[in-house]
């Protein structure tokens, strides 16, 4: 039996060129693959579990492309199958992935890398020692660093600062509301903070007073 | 008048332009007599730059790359799922 399509815009079947409009589709996935990727490797914080997962995104986006209203949202769009693709997972492994693990204090929320900075003084001879600070850190650093940071407060840091979504459409991607967002985004700056520090310290990209000895 | 530990708290969603008006009103104020939170303002706008320019590019690995081409191109030419 031959397949009757619903969408006006899907290809006849026996005809083997896709549509204008398919063509068109496949395009705007192409042309969000990069972003896309790198989105899921730093939700997933694992190689292999991103290769996963922006596999199955791409795969559910193409069988419910009709669900692609406005092309122009086509990153919102699949940004948000991968966030809950990635909540799957994370229930499938018993970890939540998006609630608030009650075994995080707020200790972070006491430090301040600004204040550390300038106290520990890693760069005795600099004027800008805080810009020299941020200067230490490579690609593969900042995603070490990620990968250390909650699930939960970390997926609204890479919206806003690495993907340049608004607060508003970030909360709308993690289905969560805007006043949530914006307190975990405060609690994932902390932890970055808090990270951009040990990282550089346990890896000797600084040395300070007192952190010789193992 | 709120004190740093409240504007350290609200710098973030400053910088989003996510406060509401009061809260952002309440913070530049804040800003005009502490010369330690602005500093601290700029700093975060910088570290914030730092991690998206190390983030900007993420290259797919080749395998990848050819495996998710051929998933888009090949699959967007079949019929899309209809759960029947």
């Amino acid at each position: 039996m031959l397949y009757v399509a619903k969408d006006k815009a899907a290809t006849e079947p026996g005809d083997k060129r896709p549509s204008t409009a398919e063509s068109t589709f496949a395009d705007l996935l192409e042309a969000n693959l990069e972003r896309l990727y790198g989105y899921c490797v730093r939700l997933t914080g694992d190689p292999h579990d991103a290769e996963d997962l922006v596999q199955e995104t791409l795969l559910r986006a193409v069988r419910a492309r009709s669900a692609l209203r406005d092309p122009e949202r086509t990153k919102a769009w699949l940004f948000t199958i991968a966030t809950n693709r990635w909540k799957d997972l994370g229930r499938a492994r018993g970890r939540e992935v998006t609630t608030t693990p009650l075994d995080v204090v707020d200790e972070d929320d006491r430090f301040s890398l600004f204040q550390t900075i300038a106290i520990e003084d890693p760069f005795p001879y600099s004027d800008e020692l805080h810009l020299d600070f941020l200067r230490l850190f490579r690609d593969e650093d900042v995603q070490a660093v990620f990968a250390t940071i909650t699930p939960a407060f970390r997926a609204p840091l890479i919206l806003t600062i690495i993907h340049g979504f608004a607060c508003k459409e970030a909360a709308a991607i993690l289905d969560i509301p805007l006043g949530t967002l914006l307190s975990r985004l405060h609690r994932g700056r902390k932890q970055l903070e808090r990270g951009l520090w040990d990282y550089a310290v346990r890896n000797s990209l600084i040395t300070i007073a007192g952190e010789d000895e193992p | 008048m709120i004190d740093c530990t409240e504007a350290v708290r609200r710098m973030w969603a400053y910088l989003e332009h996510a406060l509401e008006p009061k809260p952002a009103e309440e913070f530049e104020a804040h800003l005009e007599t502490c010369q330690r939170c602005c500093g601290e303002l700029e700093f975060s706008q910088r570290m914030r730059e730092m991690v998206a320019e190390r983030s900007a590019t993420t290259g797919v690995p080749g395998h990848l790359r050819v495996r998710l081409e051929e998933l888009v191109r090949g699959a967007s030419v079949g019929p899309p799922e209809n759960k029947a």
